[in-house]
């Protein structure tokens, strides 16, 4: 089923919300927009308790990727509850381009 | 508390044996920077420091602290096991050159360039675009100023690091104007700065004035393309860290651009320039990117979280108005020189007692320390 979320989602909708509004929490620090507004949250799955997100980031030579998975575990386990298993990963196909950041952070940056 | 399973191939938090290893890293090149502190303090007739820190203070503070710190970053990004071969290889150089085996340093470091230019070379092939190559090019001017430092070259050594310093935070900064809308006459002119001071550096070795001017020209250039196109002309409207940084970021491209003007009267032999050419690209633009990125960057190497607060302004701000005071008095005024040094290695200080009074409240908070920022900036993007 499609939802209107943000990024592709595959679960059930309560769920997806949950994770949608968690996920607008996580910030990349530097630029001081949400990873969601900046196109880099590739997909996620929730199935029971287990949610598996796929990610990338604007570098392939950012050194604080690590923290921004951490950062996506914690608002998670904080937004579903700590039973929850949470998956992140980091990918880098397709490459992130531009075009992936939402029409907002792109007035944001003068687009 | 359930589990937290997180699958390969994620940038994975580092196990207790790694975290103590990098912390180990940081604390050398941590040590390094005191020396090198010290050593210039002295240069400058504001305090004593053993020879080693004398004879070699643009060493310890390049060699030793930035590219320690530099590689450590690159290995973190890439992530697995292999890419610390090149921050351990230049925190042995630092060690090394503290024990008084200058060539043994030098020697370390060009196999920590070596290894930082295939680390580099790792992520270009994961990600080929300007600023990954751009990050690799920057390794190799690493490469060739170790080499020449260990073969006791007279010139083009520092050129060499400096490019190897402004050339990595250009590129990093690169990176981030894709966010941007594009310009490509801004492109054109990058290409064209960064063209420029490469040929620079490789001139300098040569010694002579053309080289010198090319370079100068270069730095002021690149100064103010980073003035005029970054992305913190616009984060400084954000607020918390993001603002901090972009601060800390226009400052110091200010300097860049002073310090390559400085570079070319120095070239031409105006001597008084000297100190403005060499410590507005060390302290004004570089030691400024570091204030502005390390609570950010420093629990990305050690896995230690911190919040950023407004404090960390203060010192910021002692060090440019410090620089300031120091670059305005010169030769002349040797006292307030002096002092001005003083207020620049303080304005340091401050802020490693900072970062570390933030790292302790964070592991004394367990858990409540979460990120460096609190939720997307709605200020940022409620602009129209």
């Amino acid at each position: 089923m499609k939802y209107d979320f943000p990024f592709p989602y595959c679960g059930e909708r309560e769920a997806g919300e949950a994770i949608a509004a968690a996920l607008q929490r996580v910030i990349d620090p530097e630029m001081a927009l949400g990873i969601v507004d900046l196109g880099l949250v590739y997909g996620v799955e929730a199935e029971g308790a287990a949610v598996r997100v796929r990610i990338t980031m604007t570098s392939a030579a950012c050194p604080v990727a690590g923290l921004i998975m951490d950062d996506i575990v914690r608002e998670l386990e904080a937004a579903l509850g700590t039973d929850t298993q949470v998956h992140v990963e980091l990918c880098w196909e397709p490459p992130w381009a531009p075009e992936l950041m939402s029409p907002r952070a792109r007035r944001a940056l003068g687009a | 508390m359930g589990a937290r399973a997180h699958e390969p191939p994620r940038a994975p938090r580092p196990g207790r044996v790694r975290a103590a290893g990098r912390l180990a890293l940081v604390a050398i090149a941590a040590l390094s920077l005191a020396a090198g502190i010290a050593g210039g303090l002295a240069r400058m007739g504001a305090g004593s420091a053993p020879p080693v820190a004398i004879a070699h203070h643009a060493a310890l503070m390049i060699a030793g602290f930035l590219g320690t710190v530099i590689s450590l970053e690159r290995a973190v990004a890439l992530g697995g096991t292999v890419g610390f071969a090149a921050p351990v290889a230049s925190a042995a150089g630092a060690v090394l050159l503290l024990a008084g085996l200058p060539s043994a340093a030098g020697t370390c470091w060009i196999a920590a360039s070596l290894a930082l230019l295939a680390a580099s070379a790792a992520i270009v092939r994961r990600q080929a675009l300007p600023h990954t190559v751009l990050l690799a090019v920057a390794s190799a001017l690493w490469l060739a100023g170790n080499v020449g430092f260990t073969l006791g070259a007279r010139e083009g050594v520092i050129e060499s690091w400096f490019g190897f310093l402004v050339l990595t935070i250009a590129a990093e900064r690169l990176e981030l104007t894709r966010l941007l809308p594009r310009r490509p006459l801004a492109r054109v002119c990058f290409r064209a700065i960064t063209a420029l001071l490469l040929a620079a550096v490789l001139a300098s070795f040569r010694g002579g004035l053309a080289g010198g001017v090319a370079f100068g020209l270069a730095l002021a250039a690149l100064g103010s393309w980073l003035w005029r196109y970054d992305l913190a002309r616009r984060t400084i409207h954000a607020s918390g860290f993001a603002r901090f940084a972009a601060a800390a970021l226009l400052a110091g491209y200010a300097w860049l651009a002073c310090a390559g003007v400085a570079w070319i009267a120095l070239a031409w032999g105006c001597i008084g320039a000297r100190d403005l050419a060499l410590h507005g690209v060390a302290l004004g633009f570089v030691f400024s990117m570091i204030l502005g990125h390390a609570p950010m960057v420093l629990p990305a190497l050690t896995g230690m979280r911190m919040r950023f607060s407004n404090a960390f302004y203060v010192p910021l701000v002692l060090l440019h108005v410090s620089l300031a005071v120091r670059v305005a008095a010169g030769n002349g005024h040797a006292a307030w020189r002096a002092a001005a040094g003083r207020a620049n290695a303080l304005a340091i200080a401050l802020f490693a007692l900072l970062v570390i009074a933030a790292l302790v409240r964070a592991r004394q908070d367990r858990g409540g320390a979460g990120a460096i920022m609190e939720g997307p900036d709605l200020a940022l993007c409620r602009r129209p």
